[in-house]
């Protein structure tokens, strides 16, 4: 496709990016991916709805916005630190403010043994040879712009490593603030995250704002767990309210390893999620549990898919998703079990409440399947609240709103049954109860 | 003749299995006759010349030049999960008739009635004796319409698409690409342009078909590519049920089909439409075979109408067809009953849409998708509730069954819902047959083969049911036919 007629400013911010200086700039390998990636981003565009993974989801308008490259300024907002924590968790935080690590605000000395936990912008400055593979990745399917945009730009973010065998008890807090600065930034924040043979580890992954601002973050989240290793996940997405996110995460499992991921997902005006799995190894599992809570013109489209590719694989997905006002949520789940396959045992339900007559879900589950030893199926609904269950809530004297919170409630609330540590179950649930209308 | 690699040996070593892998397409012969056709190639002129050819109207002829214009303009789609070859427009033939053209059915070639009579099509006798009117297209032109008179006195007007621009062009301007537009889509386009023949029906008000109407399609002379409009009127609380059954001889190369059929209900009334495809699906490397692109829409233009598809498709090398309903009236009732069986490298990619836009619109898709040998099967459906949709109404099932390794199963529902009091329901699964199942039927002393072909049947019997008996009765056995050779 050559050049659309009229510029998009969202592009044409970045005619200066390539000579920007970020963490690892002047490492020729780092800056051959980075300029790659950055060509290709500009090349290729924003995506349009004709391309099938963003048919649901229109970027017209985040096109026409121009954003400042990066907050020159990030290091000297004042955050509140006791704002950043979370009921429950006390264990080692890092903390990214605009996209930029702060050490001030994070809890990095007392880690336990067999973790390794740096800010990248540290790493690429001190050792940057191991992250070389993770790095000098070009990305080159056509729904991957903005994973590219990243690859270019992002100079900081997670670096995370679980020596085999190691169990960390006390889970790991990483927390990406958005604060209000000069202008709507754009910050890019890149996650590499190992967890060796054997190993466990708990994360927590918390996106919050201090105040309303209207930026846009790209996280990209690569994380690997080995064979037999154990990795639960926790995101809390309660991102500034008129924000934008693109988070994408994928995790590899290796053999006889587990993944369990829960995520509520209620900040942002404009958040696209993209969350793909590959079971590599035999016995691999990997289950998630999510929920969106929409209002007001919020547009979440959050996009699951999980690839079977070794014996005896399994994963259960369980989401559920909320419209209310002129809010849109779109949900897609593909799952995918390659040839060869065998005893792949996939399942994904995704039920929606859809609120208010002009709010609008968009559904999509997939089913791709190239081995016949499997079990696989898929359900989605989209609905409303039980009329009855209403009416025998307001017949024991509950106002309306309050008999409609409760129940919209319940329906999310079971996704998160599972979830291992108490306090911080609870609190997702009151997080949830807070955002609804 | 091939086995797959990882069949059980025990029916590798089963000489009756391995002679029904070998089988041959039963449908695959070659009626001899002379044709006249246009030469291959496809242009403006070529558009003119066919429409002279069959003597049509000015209009008709602007018409199919409006669509050809729109066609140049479009790109081929290629978002469906096929695997499709270049097709080449211009080294296909648009036209093909028979030479001596019959005035009633004593007239026509016995060559043909003999074709016919081998797909056990109930022409002549047959069909008095079955009790369907059937117009044959037999490469694109209609060669003889039964039960014209008993039609006639209902009111019911059956006959020929040539027939219906020449006698009925009040009906046909009015309805013609009312519900699938000249542009709709790239092969919709291409049909408007060069379609040769189809079948039109009119069912005037209140008027209850008094028959089943059947049209048998059938691509004979090689080159040629089939290109049927079919157009289903029914006026309010009309009611008919059509079938239609498709067949083509074997050949090595592949053949292109791109029909449309366009089916408006008005108040009231129902249609019900019934699909055998058993094209030819191409040999177990996958040469040959029609490439069958179809465009199948139906408008619940009225208050209370119902349209329901009922499809059967084991043929064709690739198949891309999403029988739809626009659910504009309220209370109107959109169906879909689907089973899609494939074999060899027989690729699939067939669903429906439900677009639910009036109050009280209650929809139901159940769609049974089985692949066998290296074949690939999608479902893809959409289901839309707009806005205005109070009350909208969707259950969905799909059910795929996968038999061999080395095959194929996808479902990619798409579900879009805009208005809070709608429910919409989707339920998908995937599986092969289940071990327990064969086991039984084994320990009770029924052959592999056979057990299979029960499961098969009961897996799809909820499609099955909604066919007109005699239909049912060849689904069953065509699924049967296909599925030799597939069990590993």
């Amino acid at each position: 496709m050559s050049q659309s007629p009229a510029p998009v400013p969202f592009i044409d911010a970045l005619r200066d990016a390539a000579d920007l200086r970020l963490p690892g700039s002047g490492l020729a390998w780092l800056d051959a991916a980075r300029r790659e990636n950055l060509e290709a981003f500009i090349a290729a565009g924003l995506p349009d709805t004709r391309a099938e993974a963003w048919k649901y989801t229109a970027l017209r308008a985040l096109g026409q916005r121009r954003f400042a490259l990066g907050d020159a300024q990030a290091t000297g907002h004042l955050v509140d630190p006791h704002a950043l924590a979370l009921p429950g968790i006390d264990g080692p935080r890092l903390v990214f403010v605009n996209g930029v690590f702060r050490a001030d605000l994070s809890r990095l000395e007392t880690l336990s043994q067999g973790l390794t936990l740096q800010p990248l912008s540290k790493v690429l400055q001190n050792d940057p040879e191991p992250l070389r593979f993770a790095l000098s990745r070009h990305y080159r399917e056509a729904g991957d712009a903005f994973a590219r945009l990243n690859a270019a730009l992002a100079g900081d973010g997670v670096v995370l490593r679980v020596a085999p065998g190691a169990r960390i008890g006390k889970p790991v807090h990483l927390c990406f603030v958005g604060t209000p600065a000069q202008g709507d930034v754009a910050w890019h924040v890149r996650n590499v995250i190992e967890v060796g043979e054997g190993a466990e580890l708990n994360l927590v992954e918390h996106h919050l704002a201090t105040a309303s601002h209207k930026h846009l973050g790209t996280l990209v989240s690569d994380i690997v767990v080995h064979d037999g290793a154990k990795l639960h996940h926790a995101l809390l997405q309660n991102a500034g309210e008129e924000s934008t996110l693109i988070r994408r995460g994928s995790v590899h499992l290796g053999a006889k390893a587990q993944a369990m991921m829960h995520v509520l997902e209620i900040g942002g005006t404009l958040v696209r999620h993209d969350l793909h799995a590959e079971l590599r190894g035999d016995g691999a599992r990997f289950d998630t549990r999510g929920v969106f809570v929409l209002r007001g013109r919020q547009h979440i489209d959050t996009q699951l898919s999980i690839r079977h590719q070794a014996l005896n694989t399994a994963s259960e997905s369980i989401w559920r998703g909320v419209a209310d006002e002129r809010a849109r949520g779109v949900f897609r789940g593909a799952i995918v079990v390659a040839e060869g396959a065998d005893g792949s045992d996939a399942s994904l339900n995704n039920k929606n409440l859809l609120l208010s007559p002009l709010a609008e879900i968009d559904t999509k589950p997939e089913l791709e399947i190239y081995a016949d030893e499997v079990k696989a199926a898929h359900g989605a609904t989209v609905g409303q609240l039980d009329e009855r269950a209403l009416f025998y809530l307001r017949s024991r004297g509950l106002p309306r709103a309050e008999a409609r919170a409760l129940l919209t409630a319940a329906f999310c609330r079971a996704v998160f049954t599972a979830l291992p540590n108490e306090t911080l179950r609870d609190h997702f649930s009151d997080a949830l109860l807070a955002h609804l209308p | 003749m091939t086995i797959e690699n990882d069949s059980p040996v025990v029916l590798r070593d089963n000489a009756e299995v391995a002679a029904a892998l070998g089988r041959r397409y039963e449908a695959g012969f070659v009626t001899d006759i002379e044709t006249d056709s246009l030469p291959p190639g496809l242009s403006e002129d070529i558009v003119r010349q066919l429409s002279a050819l069959k003597g049509e109207p000015e209009w008709m002829t602007e018409w199919r030049l409006k669509a050809y214009r729109h066609w140049l303009t479009m790109p081929m789609p290629n978002w469906a999960k096929l695997n499709i070859a270049p097709i080449d427009f211009q080294a296909i033939s648009y036209y093909a008739s028979p030479k001596n053209k019959p005035k009633s059915l004593d007239e026509v070639d016995p060559k043909l009635l003999e074709a016919y009579d081998k797909l056990g099509v109930p022409l002549h006798e047959r069909a008095k004796l079955a009790g369907v009117a059937v117009d044959a297209v037999f490469d694109s032109v209609s060669v003889g319409t039964t039960f014209r008179k008993e039609l006639a006195e209902a009111g019911v007007i059956f006959c020929s698409m040539s027939e219906a621009i020449r006698e009925h062009p009040e009906l046909v301007q009015k309805y013609l690409g009312g519900v699938v537009p000249t542009g709709d889509n790239y092969f919709a386009a291409l049909n408007s342009a060069v379609f040769s023949d189809g079948s039109f029906v009119f069912i005037p008000q209140g008027v209850r078909c008094p028959m089943e109407l059947s049209t048998y399609f059938r691509i004979n002379a090689g080159h040629t590519g089939q290109f049927e409009r079919t157009l289903i009127i029914a006026e309010e609380g009309a009611y008919v049920s059509y079938l239609e059954g498709c067949t083509a001889p074997m050949r090595d190369e592949n053949q292109l089909h791109a029909a449309v059929v366009e089916l408006v209900a008005l108040e009231k009334a129902q249609i019900k439409y019934s699909t055998v495809q058993n094209w030819y699906p191409g040999d177990e490397e996958g040469r040959g075979g029609i490439y069958n692109f179809v465009t199948k829409r139906g408008d619940c233009r009225g208050d209370d109408s119902k349209i329901s598809w009922t499809q059967v498709e084991t043929g064709s090398a690739i198949t891309w067809k999403y029988p739809s309903c626009v659910l504009r009236g309220d209370r109107s009732v959109g169906e879909f009953y689907s089973v899609a069986l494939t074999h060899h490298r027989q690729q699939a990619d067939t669903g429906t849409k439900m677009i639910h836009i009036g109050k009280d619109t209650k929809s139901k898709i159940v769609s049974k998708g089985i692949s066998a040998g290296r074949s690939s099967n999608s479902y893809r459906g959409q289901v839309k509730v707009e806005k205005g949709a109070e009350g909208a109404r969707n259950y969905t099932q799909c059910d795929s069954l996968l038999i061999g390794k080395k095959c194929g199963a996808h479902t990619f529902p798409y579900m879009e819902v805009k208005n809070p009091s709608a429910i919409v329901e989707h339920e998908a699964t995937t599986s092969k047959i289940s071990d327990d199942q064969l086991f039984y039927c084994r320990s009770r002393g029924i052959g592999e083969e056979d057990a299979v072909s029960m499961i098969v049947d009961g897996f799809c019997k909820q499609v099955f049911r909604e066919l007109p008996m005699e239909f049912a009765v060849e689904a069953k056995k065509l699924l049967e036919i296909s599925l030799e050779g597939a069990v590993g």
